[in-house]
């Protein structure tokens, strides 16, 4: 066991206010949140979620390898190549019977912004539609 | 927001109008109390005495649902009484004519006769605002999630062309944005109607830019919100990618959500955890969470900032962008070939308007509000300082409107939605932390205790609650944040899932729902409910 920690500069994830904090970790684990005092949306101040809320990124409830749903209807452990090949072959049946408008995606407001781009760009670059949304309506 | 986060330290009088800030964004706060440590004024509009509304100067308890009536009365007196900021009006708007014509029947009294805040209060809260060297105003879903949330925004926009308070450090019209990267999400295009950077698809040539980007032809035709795509399910809409997004606990109205989903060909799932709603999945996949990737987010003042990854993924878990593309890939899709977070953001920045100054190694100073429209521009801290993006602002003439559901006999309740300090949205993630479980625990229906006498109820009782979509089982506790006849609960637990009950309208410009009011009835308990529970 290593007794240094180590200090990574990010963006609390969240709420809108985004402080910059930094996250303290041992052992590649979270064992701390400290605010940044430099933080130009919070200069040093964070608040309860900010500051503990960080537990579930460890959580043994974490979903850790892709499920594919099986002849019995029930999810179960996959490949990535699995997955991804079932995933795809979904889209494009259902694209295939009902038209390109059959299909939509629906992004997160608490992803980074790469995820939602590339969402509407499956949409968009995938279909030619704009069949994409995120889930500030709702 | 039109302003920056550090500018809330500056106001002299501080408007907040369904804005749980203390709450949602305590942080934000933090920096108004600094503004009114030293003296500054505050107005908070709320239906409920949340806590911002005991640090008011001013407090406007307004029936939920009827922010217009309160808004236009404002409206009213300002012109009334000459506040008028007559230098901006002839300089920076158009229309004001038809809007003064317009304005002329919206008398205080009026409003006072709808939104039950008393005429010399909002005769009050007009001078302040109007008045105040630097006057703000501040609001969040207490203002949007209603049928009428875009009208809701527009009144507030004419108070900020009527007064001039708009443009100047310590001013403007500053919604708080609620998800970490809620702003984000709409900046790089995951909307029906706007490529990345606000980009309308109808324009063509945005279509064409983009056609070319993509290597298709794109639709000239906006897309569907994600409220028709969900009632759409089964009959036009069979397959559908959800990233994150636990619609069946987060949407409204539930059931419809739930059979929505079950109606589908195709489902895939990206999440961190096994959701209520990746649990209907065909397929799900294991995404990073927060600190196991790197990336951007933009806050609620369009601040691009970077995030980090600083543990290692639980897993086989991967980033939700390297997930997507390769599915795409898997397609057979051209040009997904994406290996690092920044090649995606500097296409982004490469194809957006806003976005255009900034790259990878820029957002990492997180110096850069946007708009950033070209290299070297210093980025754009406060919005509309010398024009608007239409040139002169417009009035807009709005109409009072009735929520979808106003109380009758059946459901003689107003009830009401939002969100508490200690849980984050759907709890997937806040109801798994360790330290947060004390917090709050479980759900409670808070009820003004005069209420609770009224209807015969003991604090902490289990009782059903109904609306015209369900019933659910909930707990009461007496509040005085509470006012008579109106009911407040969280939409956080999938426990007691609030949202079977909300979904009664929905705006029609925007599709935001109207999670803020519905009406319901409460009905005790048989003892046979009660025993097997
Ligand atoms: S620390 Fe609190 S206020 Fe700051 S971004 Fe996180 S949740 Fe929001």
């Amino acid at each position: 066991m290593t007794a240094a920690f180590e200090k990574t500069r990010t963006i609390c994830g969240y709420c809108g206010v985004g402080c910059t904090v930094d996250v303290l970790t041992r052992d590649n684990r979270i064992i701390g949140i400290q605010p940044a005092m430099d933080g130009p949306a919070n200069e040093g101040a964070l608040c309860v979620k900010g500051q503990f809320a960080y537990d579930y990124v460890h959580h043994p409830d974490r979903l850790r390898h892709p499920m594919v749903r099986n002849a019995d209807g029930v999810l179960e452990r996959a490949t990535w190549k699995q997955a991804l090949r079932k995933a795809a072959a979904g889209f494009l049946q259902s694209a295939e019977r009902h038209g390109r408008h059959a299909v939509y995606g629906i992004a997160s407001g608490r992803t980074p912004t790469e995820a939602d781009y590339m969402m509407q760009r499956f949409m968009r670059a995938g279909f030619g539609t704009h069949f994409i949304d995120n889930c500030s309506r709702a | 927001m039109s302003n920056p986060l550090s500018d809330m330290e500056l106001p002299d009088v501080a408007f907040c109008i369904g804005t749980n800030m203390t709450e949602a964004h305590p942080v934000a706060a933090t920096r108004l109390k600094k503004a009114l440590a030293r003296g500054s004024k505050l107005i908070v509009a709320d239906p409920r005495r949340i806590h911002l509304a005991t640090l008011a100067d001013l407090y406007l308890p307004l029936r939920v649902g009827t922010d217009v009536a309160l808004l236009q009365g404002m409206a009213h007196v300002i012109v009334r009484d000459g506040l008028m900021n007559d230098h901006f009006v002839a300089t920076r708007t158009q229309h004001l004519e038809t809007y003064l014509e317009h304005i002329a029947k919206f008398t205080p009294e009026w409003a006072e006769s709808i939104c039950e805040v008393p005429a010399a209060d909002i005769a009050k809260a007009a001078r302040w605002y109007a008045e105040a060297n630097q006057g703000a105003i501040y609001y969040t879903l207490g203002i949007t999630e209603h049928i009428c949330g875009v009208d809701n925004v527009q009144c507030l926009c004419n108070l900020a062309l009527l007064t001039g308070q708009i443009g100047r450090p310590g001013t403007g019209l500053n919604p708080m944005r609620g998800q970490n990267n809620i702003q984000g999400a709409g900046d790089s295009g995951a909307i029906p109607d706007q490529y990345p950077g606000f980009q309308a698809v109808v324009d063509p040539d945005y279509r064409r830019k983009f056609s070319k980007a993509y290597g298709r032809e794109m639709d000239a035709a906006k897309g569907i919100t994600k409220v028709t795509a969900m009632e759409e399910a089964g009959r036009d809409i069979f397959a559908m990618l959800i990233d994150g997004e636990n619609s069946v606990v987060s949407d409204p109205n539930q059931q419809h959500t739930r059979e929505a989903i079950e109606s589908l060909e195709h489902l895939v799932v990206i999440d961190i955890f096994l959701s209520e709603t990746a649990e209907m999945a065909d397929v799900v996949f294991p995404a990073t969470a927060w600190a196991e990737t790197d990336g951007t987010f933009t806050n609620t003042e369009r601040r691009i900032q970077r995030v980090r990854q600083a543990v290692t993924p639980a897993g086989e878990a991967r980033p939700d962008w390297w997930i997507i593309s390769r599915i795409a890939q898997h397609m057979g899709l051209q040009n997904f070939d994406f290996n690092h977070p920044r090649e995606v953001f500097n296409e982004m920045c490469s194809l957006s308007t806003t976005y255009a100054g900034v790259d990878w190694d820029l957002a990492a100073t997180g110096r850069y509000h946007w708009p950033v429209p070209y290299r070297g521009h210093p980025g754009t801290p406060r919005l509309h300082e010398d024009s608007f993006p239409i040139g002169r602002g417009k009035f807009s003439l709005i109409e009072y409107r009735d929520p979808a559901e106003t109380v009758d006999e059946t459901y003689p309740i107003w009830l009401t939605t939002g969100r508490r300090l200690a849980t984050y949205h759907t709890n997937t993630q806040t109801g798994r932390a360790g330290g947060m479980d004390y917090l709050a625990a479980e759900e409670a229906l808070e009820v003004n205790p005069r209420d609770l006498e009224a209807w015969d109820l003991q604090d902490g009782e289990t009782v059903w609650l109904s609306s015209r979509r369900g019933r659910i089982a909930i707990k009461v506790a007496g509040s005085k944040r509470s006012p008579m006849g109106t009911v407040f609960s969280s939409f956080s637990f999938s426990d007691t899932p609030i949202n079977t009950l909300t979904g009664s309208g929905y705006d029609p410009v925007t599709h935001t729902a109207e999670l803020k009011v519905c009406t319901v009835r409460i009905d005790k308990m048989a003892v046979a409910d009660t025993v097997g529970g």
